[in-house]
């Protein structure tokens, strides 16, 4: 078996993307409306929006950029994972259920819509989708190019197709994402991450099981190794430090709830009581799928100390180097299937919101209506955002890596500190006001993108994100309470009362 | 408490940011952040940790307890006011308790490793790590709990599920007039 290795691998990876085309297919015939389009009709089960969120939450970022970070840093990686019960809990908490009536009661089909309904602001919404495109963009670019890295590096091993370009890899891996966000939008997007959720829930429990066997001793022999050459990297807040640590846990944490491609899918379930068995479904996944996070990166960090493995080129190999000299290549296949599953889901459901965002969202927002043939200007756009954000990632790989590092800090962080007070505390709190919101998403964009373009370092590695986040959350309440108390619509006043 | 809770959050996010703030302004230390290995390229090391704790240590352990208390906070922001009970805050109070007692076990654990040299392990970890890891993750398992097994008691109860449903006969109705 190990001499068809790389065939294994290429097999799998190519079963997978015929997968991906035939659910669109499949997924176009249950696709009418723009309502279908964008939120699956709000008629999801339980399963598929539980897997479905916590695909979309682990990225490619969980597979290859986790293990790496954990390689590098050690144990302060461990925040951005181990804060998942808690993001979780405070998502549903204040999230889940009020996101849900909102969109019924206001037929909203996107994030900007929600926030348009409870504020009764076109500004609001405005704001919020310039957000979701920009934060897309870089992400998009950056989940784009890692396919395209990885395939070409899986090609690479084969005979046929060994001289392969990352322009082709480019174009192919985007073909496959484009068709089947084109065709079934994110019905065929939820239905795909079941498929991609139930390979990484697989991969991470395998992958666990294969890293406690590098070491006799298991784990704990490889924490010794690593305690022994640098204390600090195993211990609580890991190489970077409590404030990097720290930062993590509060920008990951409570940010989870503020992820426009994490939060839309709570809009998409039948029925409200789902939700109860939603959270600790999503929770178990994404526990198992992040197992493969923690123990790929600290074994590698160990194998490299102890000689066992040669030191890494960069600290993003140690998941394929990991794959390479310790899995089967069965397993290697799965869990390189898992990688295309995860980066593909996240960047679906970014595809997705983004395209809303430019059709659905900044149009009302500027001309008060919707377009006309707003389903077929969706599918055009949808193929539009994935051209252009591939060409984002090609100009940055051969010409200047700056412009998407620039997107990229839109991020995670930027949608945590733009998005969260204004939609999570701003769905339970009737005094939250429009000056309030607007302060905090344009706080929030300002100091992300300064601290990220004129590349400052804050002492004891606090990050432009965790400012962000923490001064928005004062500036939205702050400023909310300031302000005159806002007249809510009929509905939305009642509905906050439930 | 309950109509005050918007409150409690904004003092507890002023508090986390004044010690942003502070930390910002302390004493730089060389290795706060990491530095290279000296042997293996694209790993860090934190060095001495000890010194790295010396002026930011308690400001960070406070930030992270306001974190725990704020998460829980925002938590039961997320329960319709009306629910907010005696029950609930006793709860609430004790989940906050259990986080806070683990971060406490967390960062005396390390900083008894600092001054000795000397930790046990617990499945894997060192027993400080192990506290961070499995620690951190479990103890929100509470609000977890909470929100499954409480969810029509406390989040959307049988009589919500009215109320939301009167709202959307209300909205048709209005629907149907403006058709009309």
């Amino acid at each position: 078996m190990e001499a068809f290795r790389q065939e294994i691998i290429v097999g799998s990876v190519v079963v997978y993307m015929i997968f991906c085309v035939l659910t669109g297919l499949w997924a176009m015939r249950r696709t009418h409306n723009t309502s279908d389009f964008f939120i699956a009709g709000r008629g999801l089960g339980p399963i598929v929006v539980a897997l479905a969120l916590f695909s979309s939450t682990l990225s490619g970022f969980g597979f290859v950029g986790g293990p790496g970070l954990v390689y590098s840093v050690g144990v302060t990686s461990f925040w951005m994972v181990v804060i998942s019960s808690t993001g979780y809990a405070v998502g549903f908490f204040l999230v889940a259920k009020r996101i849900r009536m909102i969109a019924e009661l206001r037929d909203c089909i996107s994030l900007p819509d929600v926030v348009a309904a409870r504020y009764g602001s076109q500004s609001v919404r405005f704001l919020i989708a310039i957000t979701i495109v920009l934060g897309v963009m870089g992400y998009l670019a950056t989940q784009i190019l890692a396919m395209a890295v990885v395939m070409q590096a899986i090609l690479a091993g084969t005979e046929t197709f060994a001289e392969v370009g990352l322009v082709t890899c480019v174009v192919i891996s985007s073909a496959v994402l484009i068709f089947y966000c084109v065709t079934g939008g994110i019905i065929a997007s939820v239905y795909t991450d079941v498929v991609q959720g139930a390979i990484m829930i697989i991969a991470g429990a395998l992958i666990l099981f294969t890293a406690m066997s590098v070491f006799d001793g298991g784990m704990q022999e490889a924490s010794s190794i690593i305690l022994a050459d640098d204390a600090e990297a195993i211990m609580p807040y890991g190489a970077a430090g409590i404030m990097a640590s720290l930062g993590w846990f509060f920008v990951f944490g409570l940010g989870l709830a503020g992820q426009p491609h994490i939060i839309t899918k709570m809009m998409m379930n039948k029925n409200m009581s789902d939700n109860r068995t939603i959270l600790p479904m999503s929770l178990f996944g994404y526990a198992m799928a992040a197992l493969l996070w923690i123990s790929i990166g600290i074994i590698m960090r160990a194998a490299v100390i102890d000689g066992v493995v040669d030191p890494l080129t960069l600290p993003d190999d140690a998941a394929s180097m990991f794959l390479t000299v310790f899995a089967n290549p069965l397993l290697a296949g799965v869990v390189f299937a898992g990688l295309f599953a995860a980066i593909m889901s996240t960047s679906d459901a970014f595809l997705n919101i983004g395209t809303a965002a430019i059709i659905h969202d900044i149009p009302r927002a500027i001309g008060g209506r919707s377009i006309r043939n707003e389903l077929f200007w969706a599918r055009v756009v949808t193929v539009l955002l994935a051209i252009v954000a591939a060409s984002f990632a090609l100009y940055s790989h051969f010409r200047d890596a700056t412009l998407v590092a620039i997107l990229g800090a839109f991020g995670w962080g930027t949608f945590a500190a733009s998005i969260f007070p204004v939609v999570a505390v701003g769905l339970n709190w009737k005094g939250a006001t429009v000056p309030g919101a607007i302060t905090a998403i344009i706080a929030a964009l300002l100091i992300n993108f300064v601290t990220q373009l004129g590349g400052y370092t804050l002492p004891y590695g606090i990050s432009g994100q965790l400012i962000a986040f923490a001064s928005s959350m004062v500036l939205f309440i702050g400023v909310s309470m300031l302000t005159k108390k806002p007249e809510l619509a009929s509905d939305i006043d009642q509905m906050m009362d439930i | 408490m309950r109509s005050k809770l918007i409150y409690i959050i904004f003092v507890v996010s002023l508090l986390m940011a004044g010690i942003l703030l502070a930390i910002s302004l302390a004493e730089p230390v060389i290795n706060a952040s990491g530095e290279a290995h000296p042997q293996f390229p694209g790993m860090q090391v934190g060095g001495d940790g000890l010194a790295r704790f010396e002026q930011i240590g308690n400001l960070g352990f406070a930030f992270q307890c306001l974190l725990l208390i704020q998460i829980v906070l925002l938590s039961l922001l997320g329960i319709p006011e009306r629910y907010r009970s005696r029950k609930i805050l006793v709860y609430m109070g004790g989940t906050i308790v259990l986080t806070l007692f683990i971060a406490w076990q967390m960062y005396s654990t390390h900083l008894q490793y600092l001054e000795t040299g000397i930790t046990s392990y617990f499945l894997g970890f060192p027993t400080a790590t192990a506290w961070a890891v499995y620690g951190t993750w479990l103890g929100a398992i509470p609000l977890v709990i909470l929100y499954s097994v409480g969810f029509h008691k406390y989040i959307h109860t049988p009589e919500d599920e009215e109320q939301y449903k009167k709202l959307l006969i209300a909205k048709a109705d209005k629907t149907e007039q403006a058709n009309d």
